[in-house]
């Protein structure tokens, strides 16, 4: 699992690729670091290349989600393949979450 | 050549500027206090503004009536905070905390809402003039200076703005006909904010005879809006299934809030609480399935609290012939119009093909 941090036209991107699961989680949380320190700005989370989610990920997610919140931010997922959108609409998250 | 009048009024002017940063740190303190008690006391106000006099128009009223004054501690707006509220009840109710917070100066206080003849309407607006007092700030320079507190609704705001835009106040008299119509205008903004005043005691004792008619169980009397729902909500009518559900994979519930889905009750025409009480009965079981069948195969063990709810709309949706137009609608409804709403449709449509309800149907 690999995550990369960027600026983009204002936002906060974040991209991940491979597989978000149990085991990938604490990294991944880790990586985010700069997402959970955001100030404001948009967050995308791009998930074009991101393979696979697990409870472990939807959590990530939820967290990113909350604490985003706190601060005025908005967090929009981009490019989920079918399956992801799948996990995210039979756990009820689908509409928590903003989608591109 | 500088009148005894003219270095009276400077000598007001020169203390004023002295007493600036005092006036400010009042200012700030009365703001930050009024604004405390209010939110202590749940009360929402349209605004309040404060402001310190600026110097030409002090230098103004000193001019007109500085004789009055024997310093500028005898000027009591140098330092002026107004409250403006949506109902007329609440300036009472803000009176009322103010009285307790602050020092009010009786004498020079005025409830202007009381000046008027039984005949005439106008400016509406009550004055208190206050101190701080030493619970608020242990400052005796402080404490000792006086500033003008206004209260008001929006409406007498509106009044008084426009009275002041069009002059109405000034100088030249104005003639009976013109000085009529103020008086219509005022006399019917006044009979707006007790008809607002009045909705809102409405609606308050219609929301407390609904919560009462939930918590009896009296469903099919409860017209079903935001509001009711609300209150239906603390029943927890979706726990039992949401539990069930849980149970599967052992999940952790997430709270969601199920609102969006009032607009899809609307849909499917249910009118009263009990309607949707009937729904959870009726489709319970099915909804328990239909996620059995979604979650049974997976580990997933994190789920929205509006999981139960999702199912029971598409169990709904797909026993009234709804097929996956109807789920994509449900969908559309709760994510917004989406491409992929069809995909998703179509899963459900395939993991409730084996389900019993789904041939009952047929």
């Amino acid at each position: 699992m690999k995550t990369t941090i960027k600026e983009q036209d204002g936002n906060l991107v974040a991209i991940l690729e491979g597989r978000l699961d149990t085991a990938a989680a604490p990294q991944t949380e880790k990586d985010l670091k700069a997402i959970y320190d955001c100030s404001g700005q948009d967050i995308i989370l791009d998930c074009t290349v991101l393979t696979y989610i697990s409870s472990s990920g939807l959590r990530l997610f939820l967290g990113v989600q909350k604490t985003a919140k706190l601060k005025g931010s908005h967090v929009y997922i981009k490019g989920i393949n079918n399956e992801i959108r799948n996990v995210f609409a039979m756990t009820g998250f689908i509409n928590l979450f903003e989608f591109k | 050549m500088n009148s005894p009048f003219n270095a009276h009024v400077e000598e007001l002017m020169d203390q004023f500027r002295e007493r600036l940063p005092l006036l400010k740190q009042l200012e700030q303190l009365a703001f930050q206090s009024l604004y405390r008690f209010l939110k202590q006391q749940g009360l929402y106000v349209t605004a309040i503004e404060h402001r310190i006099k600026d110097e030409k128009s002090l230098q103004k009223k000193l001019e007109l009536k500085g004789n009055k004054y024997h310093s500028i501690d005898d000027v009591t707006d140098l330092v002026g905070l107004r409250i403006i509220t949506f109902y007329t009840d609440d300036v009472d109710k803000i009176a009322a905390i103010v009285k307790n917070e602050f020092e009010v100066d009786w004498q020079n206080s005025v409830d202007k809402r009381k000046l008027h003849q039984l005949t005439s309407f106008g400016y509406n607006s009550l004055h208190y003039i206050c101190k701080l007092p030493k619970s608020i700030v242990d400052n005796e320079a402080i404490n000792n200076i006086r500033f003008e507190l206004q209260m008001r609704t929006a409406l007498q705001h509106v009044w008084s703005t426009i009275e002041h835009d069009t002059g109405y106040k000034g100088s030249v008299q104005l003639p009976n006909e013109y000085r009529r119509q103020f008086s219509r205008l005022a006399g019917m903004l006044e009979l707006i904010d007790d008809e607002f005043s009045r909705l809102r005691t409405t609606l308050s004792d219609y929301r407390r005879q609904m919560q009462a008619l939930v918590k009896s169980g009296q469903l099919e009397e409860v017209p079903l809006s935001s509001d009711t729902f609300r209150h239906y909500l603390e029943l927890h009518p979706f726990e039992r299934l949401n539990e069930r559900i849980a149970a599967v994979n052992q999940a952790e519930i997430y709270p969601a809030s199920p609102l969006p889905f009032l607009k899809l009750f609307k849909e499917f025409r249910m009118e009263t609480l009990k309607d949707i009480d009937q729904f959870i009965k009726d489709n319970s079981e099915d909804a328990y399935q239909l996620a059995l069948s979604q979650l049974a195969m997976t580990d997933l063990d994190i789920l929205s609290e509006n999981v139960g709810l999702q199912n029971l709309c598409f169990v709904y949706v797909l026993k009234n012939g709804g097929g996956r137009p109807g789920i994509k609608h449900v969908y559309d409804i709760l994510n917004g119009k989406q491409e992929s709403n069809g995909m998703l449709a179509e899963i459900i449509l395939q993991q409730a093909a084996n389900l019993p309800f789904m041939h009952n149907n047929l």
